[in-house]
């Protein structure tokens, strides 16, 4: 009898926490959104979602990274990681601002439109690259983990881009002529066969270089558009 | 000497040769390379070179610095947009730089001789080495209690050459500080923010703090800050202070103390307060009436098995498995022999005296080995199957005076009123009946499989004896002792040489007046065995035995046990009490159908009832 009772006790706290949770939780969720500034309470969300995407694109280049150092030690370590001058990436073929300049000046449309496009190239180039490492023996359980979660970064990032802009077109900041470019049959037909040639080492050192290059895309995208939300 | 003349020129050679070597290595002259090429904003970068020991260099200015940028397939060497030839020191602006894409450098000489290292290529976004951060100032935070330690905020501005509010770097600090004659620094983890809280520095020593940055996802750190100098003095507490906490934190910790000890002290106290109990279920068959009369030794019998919500099922169900496990049943007659006595009314006795009883008190089991006492009378076809019943068998650990049990019609009543039970001597090897209550604790199970009894509630019989002989011949006509459950001892010999015999259930004919439908239990009344023939009819009341006791008594010699009767129509086990009916002499038995066990009924015996 005293252990049903004690049992019934518990059960009434568990119950009480849960509800004081929720509650603090529920409230929570209605302070959040949308405080006293009420014209640009649109671009809130907006800004929260990009924050989201390049934290995500922060993380998918931290993990090139380190997969391209652990390749490093079965070549000569180059002095300014660059090892050979022959390398030409696949990808060599999307034109990209070089600098901040023109990253600054090109449309915000285009920008977008070349981050997508990036992404979209390195779908293919990086499943068939966690493929191939899964096969050797060398490398450890954790370079090949991290090649899958590379490959699926790519996929779930461009999702991600793509909910940005059309959250972006949404509200009327872009043009809707950024489609979902990413049939990768186009971009395919052309270099369908280039980055099979090309080795994993070299294939990392792009992908870091393209990593990099979307990060940086992204954060300026973010700050042309929404500058307020912590630029 | 032509030998003589070799070896001296070969090993002229080897020296020459070695020597050579050893120049070419040791002291070849280093041609002119770059040293170091680095970007602080991702907008420019610039690139140092060195001559070299060459010493046809006459002047700097002949090495001249030429790139190459691997955008396209078609380009081409190019020279350097900015000199610096002080610090030999090439310098390209924004223009002249393009991120994420490889640059080559080379150095040339006069007379166009290069000086190109495959190394010297990068991207520009892998040489960034931000500067340092600026206006660096710290604020106290908290100082502990003792004054001895201190947290310290350190906050400062990014470096104003890394274009952060762009975004267009993402930068990471990472501070180190060291005591002021210390050497080695301690350095705390990366992180981007511009503040930073470090923790645990001791008042009164002189701290330096210096900050380093780097670009996030890249390994290359900028160079260090100024430092600057962190000091808290010591602040002496009152020692009052001190001790007024101290003195605070023990008498709260001790009456904490306290209050638990009383909590556990009086946990049973509190818990009831707190959790009052909750009352207990009514036990099915068991009437509320009953209680508030005091009849607790019809409760007994109630408990120990008189109507279904009792304890047998389970007892049955345990003793399932055990064939040794046998119900004692005790036969009508047993308590007719009883009703005249003290003893036999009681159970026990019955159950002791099964065995040895003597023709009209018990019914023989089928063991043959009992046939001691056995009257001719007695049938003996009962089938042994039907009388072995499996229950704990209640078996009396002191033997009975024979001779009572066997000559029950010769004595009179009167002396059968022991007071104290009779113990037979086990010379027969048989378990004998004491002069116990019907029902008595089982004070020890023996392997054989027998129970030991100890001697019951003799002094309730005892009281009853006299009534019971009384009322004895009224138990048909009055109807309103049926709410009193009636039962009969069943004692069941284990295995035939243990220590009770099997008594076969008789067959009593109940009287359609002693059953009532409307309690949990019924009662049956005991009669003379010439109805008996009647009573097979009733398919619920053949194998029983009836005590004819009256209502009044039929607890009084019930103890701690009851005896499953019969199971009557509603599926209540009826429950007789010893009877204090003469034992009818040489009355037909009944063929005993499933005789039922002390207060358990099996499953198998459920379905032999109910049949």
């Amino acid at each position: 009898l005293k252990r049903e009772i004690k049992k019934i006790i518990s059960a009434v706290w568990v119950g009480i926490i849960c509800l004081v949770f929720s509650s603090r939780l529920s409230t929570m969720k209605a302070a959040s959104i949308c405080p006293n500034d009420q014209t640009g309470c649109h671009l809130l969300p907006l800004a929260n979602l990009f924050d989201r995407v390049i934290q995500h694109s922060a993380r998918m280049h931290g993990i090139s990274d380190d997969l391209h150092s652990e390749f490093e030690l079965y070549f000569l370590p180059s002095k300014n990681q660059i090892g050979r001058v022959s390398r030409n990436c696949h990808t060599s073929t999307i034109l990209t601002p070089n600098g901040k300049e023109n990253a600054q000046r090109i449309a915000r449309e285009e920008l977008a439109e070349i981050i997508l496009k990036l992404l979209v190239a390195w779908r293919d180039p990086l499943w068939h690259f966690h493929q191939s490492m899964s096969q050797h023996d060398e490398f450890t359980n954790f370079s090949s983990n991290k090649s899958l979660e590379m490959s699926d970064m790519v996929h779930e990032l461009r999702k991600g881009v793509l909910k940005v802009v059309e959250k972006m077109q949404m509200l009327g900041i872009i043009s809707n002529s950024v489609g979902d470019t990413g049939s990768p049959e186009a971009l395919l037909t052309s270099d369908s066969a280039e980055w099979r040639f090309m080795k994993d080492y070299d294939l990392l050192y792009c992908f870091r270089r393209d990593s990099n290059k979307i990060q940086n895309y992204l954060k300026i995208l973010k700050c042309r558009i929404v500058p307020k939300h912590g630029c | 000497m032509i030998g003589l003349l070799c070896c001296a020129s070969l090993l002229f050679l080897l020296t020459s040769l070695f020597i050579g070597c050893f120049k070419l290595l040791i002291l070849a002259p280093v041609e002119p390379h770059f040293t170091e090429c680095m970007s602080r904003d991702l907008e420019t970068f610039r690139c140092w070179w060195s001559p070299g020991t060459f010493h046809n260099l006459s002047s700097p200015e002949e090495l001249r610095v030429f790139y190459l940028k691997r955008n396209s397939p078609s380009s081409e060497w190019k020279e350097c947009p900015e000199y610096s030839h002080l610090n030999r020191e090439c310098f390209f602006d924004a223009n002249h730089t393009s991120i994420w894409i490889p640059y080559c450098l080379q150095l040339r000489g006069q007379n166009n001789i290069t000086y190109f290292n495959e190394d010297d290529c990068f991207s520009v976004e892998n040489i960034v080495r931000p500067d340092p951060p600026v206006s660096l100032n710290w604020t106290l935070l908290i100082v502990s209690p003792s004054g001895l330690s201190y947290d310290v905020m350190v906050s400062w501005e990014p470096p104003p050459s890394a274009d952060v509010s762009t975004g267009w770097m993402r930068i990471e600090y990472e501070i180190q500080y060291r005591e002021r004659n210390a050497t080695t620094w301690e350095a705390l983890e990366t992180q981007p923010h511009t503040q930073q809280t470090i923790y645990g520095l001791q008042a009164g020593t002189e701290y330096e703090v210096h900050i380093r940055t780097k670009m996030k996802g890249f390994p290359k750190f900028g160079d260090f800050s100024d430092s600057i100098f962190v000091k808290v003095t010591e602040i002496p507490l009152r020692e009052s202070a001190v001790l007024l906490t101290l003195v605070l934190t023990f008498g709260v910790a001790g009456i904490l103390i306290l209050i638990m000890l009383i909590v556990v002290s009086h946990q049973q106290r509190l818990m009831m307060i707190l959790l009052p109990p909750v009352p207990a279920p009514k036990i099915k068959g068991i009437d509320s009436e009953l209680l508030k009369k005091g009849k607790l030794e019809e409760l007994d019998f109630i408990l120990n098995g008189g109507g279904l919500g009792g304890l047998p099922t389970y007892i049955s169900d345990y003793y399932q498995d055990e064939p040794w496990v046998e119900f004692i049943e005790v036969d009508e007659e047993d308590a007719d022999c009883g009703e005249k006595e003290d003893q036999k009314s009681s159970d026990t006795q019955r159950l002791l005296g099964l065995p040895q009883r003597s023709v009209g008190c018990f019914s023989a089991d089928s063991h043959p080995d009992d046939d001691s006492g056995r009257a001719s009378c007695y049938d003996t076809d009962l089938s042994e199957q039907d009388t072995h019943l499996l229950a704990a068998s209640l078996l009396p650990g002191q033997p009975e005076d024979e001779e009572a049990f066997l000559h029950p019609d010769e004595k009179a009543p009167a002396s059968e009123t022991n007071k104290s039970p009779l113990i037979q001597t086990e010379s027969e090897g048989k378990p004998t009946w004491i002069n116990t209550d019907l029902y008595a604790q089982v004070s020890n199970v023996m392997p054989s499989g027998g129970v030991v009894l100890s001697p019951g509630q003799q002094l309730r019989i005892q009281e009853n004896t006299e009534k019971e002989s009384q009322k004895k011949g009224t138990l048909g006509e009055d109807t309103s002792k049926l709410n009193k459950p009636q039962f009969q001892l069943l004692v069941v010999d284990p295995d035939g040489s243990g220590y009770t015999s099997e008594i076969t259930a008789r067959q009593i004919s109940t009287p359609p007046s002693s059953l009532v439908p409307g309690e949990g239990y019924q009662t049956i009344y005991p009669q003379p065995m010439e109805t008996k023939p009647a009573a097979p009819s009733e398919p619920n009341q053949s194998p029983y035995i009836l005590p004819d006791s009256p209502q009044t008594r039929l607890f009084a010699p019930v103890a701690d046990y009851t005896v499953v009767q019969e199971l009557d129509t509603h599926q209540s086990l009826l429950l007789n009490l010893p009877t204090q009916q003469p034992p009818p002499p040489c009355l037909p038995q009944h063929p005993l159908k499933a005789p039922v066990a002390i207060g358990y009924v099996t499953p198998d015996l459920l379905g032999n009832l109910s049949s």
